[in-house]
């Protein structure tokens, strides 16, 4: 057995070659400069001095779970739970929806495996498609006071949780514009479509050649541009529902309908101003962030979502960052185009199928922290760095993107319409719009493929 | 081995050229593997604009990935993790596998014809299709999940199909039945047979599907993450979960997480090469 | 033969690694087969029996028959390249090339690398290495990124899966010719047997094991193609590049229309095991015993 004995040498070589390098990295890295930029944002305190919560000494010792599907504040969430399991002795045990597991089709598994997560945190649609199946009843909880206008109704029940609050429109970096205009810009000073159109052109004169990054992807082409036809029908949730029921009845032709044509508008003005114009189904959407801090280009279609791809690609907390409205036509009297589409996006769901009182009690109890402990208040904001949807809480948010739409939620310069459509909405309609963005269909077609997708609905 | 023989020139030309191909297939083969290395040591920035340079980073390269995905990974809790499941999965489907080709092969009856044909037939099975099946079964009315055994026996099940298939085309074409009649006339029994005859015969096929089954439970991601849930017991790619963002990934340490992942793999593959080359070694001299 | 052995043998040779196997494979199988009759959308408590009301509904989702079309293409060119390719790879690796075991282990890197890092490297080659080549050269095939032309995407497509395949393929090609005596290459070669005539008619015979073993291998994973659709194109540029398996999974799961998904997984099922069927039955009738 001499062979498996040399082979046993290699694989020690090998194996202490690993530890070599762990160690080596661990020194280099706690040995690293303090002020390198790449260091991770630093840890933002959390006063912990004052709680007034009440909570229920009964629940101590209960075990429950949270299942996560927005992977970017998972390590937020143990901090969160961390924090609530030393004051209340409820064990929060935070679960990730990992990649390639859509969060529906974790918690469809979960359900069926017979340990469901006693909080799951899903988009509103899949809220809606489990509520009166598996989720337990909101309504009449302390905390839908704080929240009332980010509350989802089915069937005039709550059933669900309004974790935060998520806007979308067209990013800008101050800056970038006005270093290239030469003078100062006001974002108020843009108030319809042609004006817009105007500065992209005043921008390319300056030197910006192609000023607009429009992502390829699933989630922004097939959800955050075309969903804007139902949202702005009069910028209320009420209003969407009833507009997406009458295509889907075809009461309402969609050729015939205002917005579509409206939005199809915008949506040429930003191709033909896109940075990849050549090749718009080729973008690589990290770049795009890098292109907008470096200065490339001066507007990026997206949500307050993105600034942790910008802060890494080099912009600051002091920079300008802020958000354009979506134009849909030149009338300035339009709510279109003064305000930006801010809903709550994340919703944890509360499991009453299987859980048993003490753990939905429990789950209920760490809603209500959240919203009501000066602990979780300040937790929601600074830790997981979200736009709290409830009105007591007193903390804002540090980044200039959130800023800006807290700022436009406090002021009145959002709408709030939530669209409920099918669930592969935006997968089966992505095709349409990127053979759009791509220019290998036209308005017509694309209407089409639209009318085409609600008959199949019926 | 000796190569030379008339037309010697002729020969060694043709072998450079043999070479020279395989170093440019090989250097294609290897390209993604170095990108994984090279970007491991850079930041996220850099990654994206510079993905080839050593040298043009503008921040410099740094082990502070590995550190980070290490600790992130929490690295030595989840090797255990990876370590048992694959070790004991792999031991046991080999040994199973082995046994049932072998029977397979040598009583040609109605059960043998027809467990062979389900197996062939339930490879092509999309993994989709059983999932909930199979979370439901087991979850749902047997209520066996959360643990490592249920694990390592879903990873042998899942992967008995393809060992068989395996091992029997290999007993079929390379195991000579003479052998084992020389060794019943002796007096061997059945079980004696097979272990200290056919057994040692296998090493080739033996160390090939080693690799491959450990490879396979080793970077498995969907089946632990049906049936793991309790923190304690996450493999390394489930552990990996927090690189990957909604709407984007941290490319530079998803990439030293993969390293670090990927190592024993390759440890592994390093010395169970040799095993092959000893096994054939071992099979000449019979 | 050893007639009162039988049950024993069986007990201890075939019953663990089989019970492991239906109650891991089958069962589960069997049970999803029942779902495809059922209106079951994955969460509802109630399960009720519609017949082939599911089947019906698959009949009507013509996506899903042109993305089974694509996948019949990609799996020709597959299943040929991945074969051809690792063949003759292997059979290189294993004929005493200097550093051959370097080779090996480069040969077996792809892999390693799955899920989002490889969709993640080959599409920055696709979209930017090409694209500046194109830029230097001036040639027009990479002019733009080939991930944006449905053509090019399914090449694309085609050449990631042959180069993560075919490392996988050049393992059990290698363990095949390794398996081969020595004797029998070395006789080939005294009798003067050389190149071509001696690959078909003294290698490839006793290869055929192998053979049959690759082709199904390869068969069975180009048809269930998953991952690497998903991390590369993901059905990018519109639509064009959806195989069946990722057709199959969005139905059942993003579409939530979870009967008619698990009906088409079955379909797709049948499908393949009839081809891949014919395939070993025509393969294994050239093994040879040893």
């Amino acid at each position: 057995m001499k062979k498996s004995a040399g082979a046993k040498g290699i694989a020690v070589i090998l194996a202490a070659a690993m530890a070599a390098t762990m160690l080596t990295g661990c020194r280099f890295g706690f040995a690293s400069d303090p002020d390198d930029p790449n260091e991770e944002v630093k840890e933002v305190p959390i006063d912990t001095s004052i709680d007034t919560f009440v909570y229920d000494s009964s629940l101590q010792g209960t075990k429950i779970t949270l299942l996560n599907s927005k992977a970017e504040i998972q390590v937020a969430l143990e901090k969160m739970s961390q924090a609530f399991e030393e004051k209340s002795g409820v064990h929060v045990e935070v679960m990730p929806v990992t990649d390639g597991d859509s969060p529906y089709t974790k918690v469809v598994s979960m359900y069926n495996s017979g340990t469901p997560p006693t909080m799951a945190i899903l988009d509103t649609t899949d809220v809606i498609a489990l509520a009166e199946e598996k989720a337990a009843d909101l309504t009449g909880e302390d905390w839908n006071a704080e929240a009332e206008e980010y509350l989802t109704e089915v069937n005039g029940k709550i059933y669900s949780f309004p974790l935060c609050i998520e806007g979308r429109g067209i990013i800008y970096n101050k800056a970038v514009i006005e270093e290239a205009l030469g003078r100062e810009f006001d974002p108020e000073s843009i108030r319809s479509l042609d004006e817009f159109e105007e500065l992209l052109e005043t921008l390319k004169e300056a030197g910006i050649e192609k000023p607009v990054s429009l992502a390829k992807e699933d989630w922004s082409l097939g959800a955050h541009h075309l969903q804007y036809i139902y949202e702005t029908y009069d910028g209320t949730s009420e209003g969407a529902q009833g507009i997406i029921d009458e295509i889907k009845n075809g009461k309402l032709k969609l050729d015939t309908y205002g917005r579509l044509g409206e939005f199809l508008d915008m949506f040429d003005v930003l191709k033909a101003y896109n940075v990849a114009k050549g090749d718009p189904l080729g973008a690589d959407y990290d770049e795009m962030a890098i292109d907008l801090a470096d200065g490339k280009t001066a507007f990026w279609f997206n949500g307050n979502w993105a600034w942790p791809n910008l802060a890494e690609a080099g912009a600051e907390e002091e920079d300008d960052y802020g958000f354009l409205p979506y134009f849909l036509n030149n009338d300035t009297d339009d709510f279109a185009n003064q305000k930006i589409q801010a809903s709550p996006s994340k919703q944890v769901m509360v499991d009453g199928q299987m859980s048993s009182e003490k753990e939905q009690a429990a789950a209920k109890e760490f809603l209500n922290w959240i919203v009501f402990s000066e602990i979780g208040q300040q937790m929601l904001v600074k830790t997981c760095n979200v736009i709290p949807p409830f009105i007591n809480n007193p903390y804002e948010p540090a980044d200039p993107l959130s800023r800006d739409i807290y700022e436009k939620v406090q002021s009145g310069g959002t709408f709030n319409a939530s669209a409920i459509v099918p669930n592969d909405h935006w997968a089966v309609l992505l095709s349409a719009m990127q053979k759009y963005l791509a220019e290998r269909s036209d308005r017509e077609e694309l209407t089409e493929s639209i009318i085409e997708y609600w008959a199949e609905q019926k | 081995m000796k190569q030379t023989s008339i037309g010697g020139n002729k020969r060694k030309a043709a072998n450079i050229l043999a070479t020279t191909g395989l170093v440019i297939i090989f250097l294609a083969y290897m390209f993604p593997f170095v990108m994984v290395v090279i970007n491991s040591l850079k930041q996220k920035r850099d990654i994206i604009k510079s993905p080839f340079s050593w040298l043009y980073t503008i921040k410099g390269l740094s082990f502070d990935n590995f550190v980070k995905a290490f600790t992130q990974m929490d690295f030595l809790n989840a090797f255990k993790n990876s370590l048992i499941v694959t070790v004991s999965a792999t031991l046991l489907v080999t040994l199973l596998a082995a046994m049932l080709a072998y029977y397979i092969v040598r009583h040609n009856n109605m059960i043998s014809k027809i467990t062979f044909a389900l197996m062939v037939a339930s490879m092509i099975i999309p993994f989709q299709a059983i999932m909930i099946p199979l979370v439901s079964i087991y979850g749902g009315t047997l209520n066996v999940l959360n643990h490592r055994l249920t694990l390592i026996f879903m990873h042998t099940g899942f992967s008995m199909a393809m060992s068989v298939f395996m091992f029997h085309g290999f007993i079929k074409g390379s195991v000579p039945i003479a052998l084992e009649e020389a060794a019943y006339i002796d007096g061997c029994t059945r079980r004696q047979t097979f272990f200290k005859i056919v057994f040692p015969l296998l090493k080739p096929i033996i160390s090939t599907m080693v690799i491959l089954n450990a490879l396979a439970f080793w970077n498995d991601f969907l089946l632990p993450s049906l049936v793991l849930t309790d923190k304690k017991l996450l493999t390394l790619p489930l552990s990996t979960y927090s690189f990957y963002g909604t709407y984007s990934a941290d490319y530079g340490t998803i990439m030293a997480g993969l390293l670090l992942c990927v190592v024993p793999i390759l440890i592994l593959y390093i010395i169970l090469q040799r095993q092959i080359i000893s096994g054939v070694v071992a099979g000449a001299v019979k | 033969m050893r007639n009162k052995n039988k049950g024993k043998d069986f007990c201890m040779f075939a019953l663990p690694g089989m019970f492991c196997f239906f109650a891991v494979v089958i069962i589960p199988f069997v049970y999803g087969v029942y779902l495809t009759l059922t209106d079951w959308n994955g969460v509802a408590k109630v399960k009720n029996f519609i017949g082939l009301e599911n089947f019906k509904g698959v009949m009507k989702d013509g996506q899903f028959w042109t993305s089974l079309g694509l996948t019949f293409k990609y799996v020709i060119l597959v299943v040929l390249l991945v074969n051809v390719i690792a063949f003759l790879l292997a059979y290189l690796l294993t004929r005493g090339i200097k550093g051959q075991n370097f080779f090996r282990a480069g040969f077996f890197t792809p892999n390693l690398i799955g899920g989002i890092v490889l969709g993640y490297i080959w599409q920055f080659v696709f979209s930017r290495v090409f694209v500046n080549v194109g830029e230097a050269t001036g040639w027009k095939l990479f002019g733009v990124s080939w991930l944006s032309d449905p053509t090019k995407a399914f090449v694309a497509l085609v050449a990631v899966s042959v180069w993560q395949l075919s490392g996988y393929m050049i393992l059990i090609y290698v363990a095949g010719f390794m398996g081969l005596s020595e004797d029998v290459m070395e006789a080939a070669s005294i009798d003067g047997a050389s190149g071509w005539v001696k690959m078909k008619s003294i290698i490839m015979p006793l290869m055929m094991s192998s053979v049959t073993i690759c082709l199904f291998l390869t068969l069975s994973r180009a048809f269930m193609v998953y991952d690497v659709n998903l991390s590369l194109t993901a059905g990018a540029p519109y639509g064009t590049t959806e195989m069946a398996a990722m057709h199959v999974y969005e139905k059942a799961f993003t579409s939530r229309q979870f009967g008619v998904g698990q009906a088409e997984a079955f379909i797709l099922f049948i499908i393949v095991a009839c081809i891949s069927g014919i395939q070993v039955y025509l393969t294994k009738k050239k093994e040879v015993e040893a």
